[in-house]
């Protein structure tokens, strides 16, 4: 697989890099700024870039304008997105803007090559990657009683997965269960929380993401 | 004050004496034995005198008055060089005096209403007016004249006569009533000139005086017109009518300078009714409302000195004297020092008379709300340094969050992917226990990451810069036990948005809270009930303070509080 790497610290970039080429991964471009981070795209159109969430010249969120853009001009590259930030909002802002063939994942997970090499592999397959911390942080988030306290620790487990971006197939591997089973958690997870079933995945986390994290279960009417 | 007060009675003695004498020898006085006559000799003479009196009282050093009476004396001297006299000395005293009422009622007339002539036109035109009156016109002659040579037996003596010479007083009165004819046409020229280049507001209070005494000079002009060829004033038809004439004007003129006095006293009154209903409890920046009120001008501001070359309004609001756009600042001055600055319309105060109304009669209110703006400066300094501390509190925050998470957390993911390299440089066959220890320190650094994260985040939460109140307030409830009702969406000033902020996040650190923030009439209004009483309830009202904002903390049942802030944000 063909990646991008952008961060503005040279020791992450590199060693990224290294940690990559190790793994089997062809990195064929480097950046430390957004545009060039553009520019590497267009000339190499990776499969994948990896991007860091903050970048020169504010250091706050230039990664997920580069992310979008990245997304609109070459639909076939997908963008991974790490971040230091817990908050929901940065990943569904991320999802909103650039709604597939994306993941958000916080920095420390660089170093664990598998957790990486998988993110990847989902991303260039079209689906879309949610830092498992972030997801177990909005489920287990303090809230009143209601429709999340109905569902069961097996429905529980597949909403998990569900908001970490995850298709009923790789909820299936993940939990070795049959897909009818797993089609079956979903409908009820959908009917017990009152949310609209829909056919197509990234969205299907978006909704998710915003009954955990948004709006949905918190404000009161 | 008793010099004052015998004026009176010897004002009166004196236009009685001078009725007599020109009752006495009709023929030769203007006043004649008419009734007229009388009426405009005593009424003119007396109408000065009352009016200058009176005057004097109100405006202790202010020369007008002294002036008034001068001249209405002077006018009832013009009656002594008449041949009925008894005295040698009134007689002597009418040859001298006998024009001095033209000068000195113009003097008055130009010196009105400060007592001082302003121009130096003025001084030189009144001293030339008194030199040709009462030299010219009255002393020189007076030293040649002897009344007998003039046949004229039954007059006294000339105590000032040192040689008999006719034709020499001949010229000299034709000299001085030529002169004369000049300053007074200088004197109504000048007094012209100066109402033509006052301001609208001093043009309305000294036009009636100038008004009727230049009617009067006119009047004295065509006087000595008639007598230039004779050398001396005649007693004829006309001129008992032009006389007549200058009585009334006099009369006039006496009028309008009380009519003066007495607007003057109903600005201080309303001023002294203004002060009293301020009373004690005058609201800050009630005296400003009031003045401005009363002097007609609505923009009128009062600057206090509240320090070395500092001023603040009555709430304690700096003003800068510098930045005026054509406004003038009058000081209000008490034992040498300005207490105060009124800020007004350019031509509202020209009136000098009212600048001392208005500081007479606001003294008191003045001085008292002086002290309170500087009180009220001095708490401004204090809130803004407060405001200054804190805001540099939370940039110093902000910075060491970006220090950590760029800085200290980056070398940290650095490092791991360092060991990481390092592990899987090991390979297989070494020795398993150091690939242990490696995996060890790998997520031992992975925990100090997230620490770091954690403490970063503590220290100050960059979506709350990034995204504002309702993103970091929706990302605290990820956290902790936060129930959101309401928040507004839009963006305020950092300082506003860490406060309001805080005010939620501090009690969600001790116990569930319901949160539900809104923008009311300017201020940002945020309701927060807690389940447990947060530790910093203090920090939160200084900060919350420093902002110009209230902290109402309410104890609810069950521990729990209820914590109202309303945070001004423009």
């Amino acid at each position: 697989m063909r990646l991008v790497v952008a961060d503005d610290s040279m020791l992450l970039r590199e060693g990224l890099a290294r940690l990559l080429a190790d793994a089997g991964f062809d990195v064929v471009g480097k950046a430390e700024d957004a545009p060039g981070l553009l520019r590497r795209v267009e000339l190499t159109r990776p499969d994948v870039a990896i991007v860091d969430i903050k970048m020169p010249p504010t250091h706050t969120d230039e990664g997920i304008a580069a992310a979008q853009e990245i997304r609109r001009a070459h639909p076939k590259v997908g963008v991974l997105v790490l971040s230091q930030y817990l908050e929901s909002r940065y990943a569904m802002r991320l999802l909103q803007e650039a709604p597939d063939k994306v993941g958000y994942l916080l920095k420390d997970r660089v170093s664990d090559i598998a957790v990486l090499a998988d993110a990847l592999k989902r991303i260039d397959e079209g689906e879309c990657v949610i830092d498992p911390t972030i997801v177990s942080r909005l489920i287990k988030r303090p809230r009143e009683e209601g429709p999340l306290d109905e569902l069961t620790e097996r429905e529980r487990e597949v909403l998990g997965l569900m908001a970490e971006g995850r298709s009923n197939r790789a909820v299936c591997q993940a939990l070795f269960l049959s897909p009818k089973t797993v089609e079956a958690n979903v409908r009820q997870i959908f009917r017990k929380l009152g949310l609209q079933q829909s056919p197509d995945d990234h969205r299907r986390v978006l909704a998710v993401l915003a009954y955990l994290g948004g709006t949905g279960g918190r404000r009161e009417g | 004050m008793l010099f004052r007060l015998a004026l009176w009675p010897a004002g009166l003695a004196l236009g009685a004496f001078s009725l007599a004498i020109a009752r006495d020898e009709p023929a030769s006085s203007f006043a004649g034995s008419s009734l007229g006559g009388a009426v405009a000799l005593l009424g003119a003479g007396w109408a000065l005198l009352a009016c200058g009196l009176v005057f004097w009282g109100r405006r202790r050093g202010n020369a007008v008055g002294p002036l008034l009476v001068a001249a209405g004396c002077a006018w009832f001297l013009a009656e002594w060089d008449n041949p009925g006299v008894d005295s040698a000395a009134a007689f002597t005293i009418g040859l001298v005096l006998f024009a001095a009422c033209p000068p000195v009622a113009a003097w008055a007339m130009l010196a009105y209403p400060g007592g001082r002539l302003g121009l130096r036109e003025e001084r030189a035109a009144v001293a030339i007016a008194l030199a040709g009156a009462v030299l010219v016109l009255g002393l020189l002659p007076a030293l040649f004249y002897d009344p007998a040579t003039f046949g004229c037996v039954q007059c006294p003596d000339n105590l000032l006569l040192v040689s008999d010479d006719p034709g020499l007083v001949d010229d000299l009165n034709r000299v001085g009533f030529h002169l004369g004819l000049a300053w007074s046409l200088l004197l109504i020229a000048v007094a012209a000139w100066r109402v033509a280049r006052s301001s609208r507001t001093r043009r309305r209070v000294v036009a009636p005086v100038v008004i009727a005494g230049c009617a009067y000079l006119g009047l004295v002009v065509a006087t000595f017109t008639t007598s230039l060829e004779r050398g001396f004033v005649g007693s004829g038809e006309l001129e008992r009518r032009l006389w007549l004439g200058q009585g009334a004007a006099l009369a006039v003129l006496a009028a309008t300078v009380a009519w003066g006095l007495l607007r003057a006293r109903r600005t201080r009154s309303s001023l002294a009714r203004l002060v009293v209903e301020l009373g004690e409890s005058a609201p800050p920046g009630g005296l400003r409302d009031g003045l401005a009120e009363a002097l007609g001008d609505a923009e009128l501001e009062l600057a206090y000195p509240v320090g070395e070359d500092r001023f603040a309004d009555g709430r304690g609001r700096p003003i800068d004297l510098a930045l005026l756009d054509g406004r003038a600042a009058t000081p209000l001055v008490r034992e040498g020092r300005p207490v105060a600055f009124i800020l007004h319309r350019a031509d509202l105060l020209d009136n000098p008379e009212l600048i001392e109304e208005v500081a007479s009669a606001a003294r008191l209110a003045l001085e008292n709300e002086r002290l309170q703006a500087e009180a009220r400066a001095q708490l401004e300094d204090l809130r803004s340094s407060r405001a200054r501390i804190i805001e540099a509190g939370d940039a110093e925050r902000r910075r060491l969050e970006r220090d950590l998470h760029d800085g200290a957390q980056q070398r940290l993911v650095g490092l791991s992917l360092g060991l990481r390299l390092l592990r899987s440089r090991l390979g297989a066959d070494e020795d398993g226990r150091l690939a242990a220890r490696l995996d060890d320190a790998e997520a031992e650094l992975g925990r100090a990451i997230a620490e770091l994260r954690q403490l970063a985040h503590g220290i100050h939460p960059a979506v709350l810069s990034d995204e504002g109140l309702a993103a970091a307030v929706e990302a605290l409830a990820e956290e902790a036990p936060v129930r959101i009702v309401d928040l507004p969406q839009e963006r305020f000033s950092p300082a506003v948005e860490t406060a309001a902020y805080l005010v939620v996040a501090e009690p969600a650190k001790t116990g569930a809270v319901r949160v539900s923030a809104q923008r009311l009439d300017g201020a940002l209004v945020v309701d927060v009930e807690a389940e447990a009483e947060p530790d910093g309830l203090l920090d939160l009202k200084d900060r919350v303070g420093a902002l110009d904002g209230r902290l109402e903390v309410e104890r609810a049942t069950a521990g729990g509080v209820r914590i109202r802030a309303e945070i001004p944000c423009g």
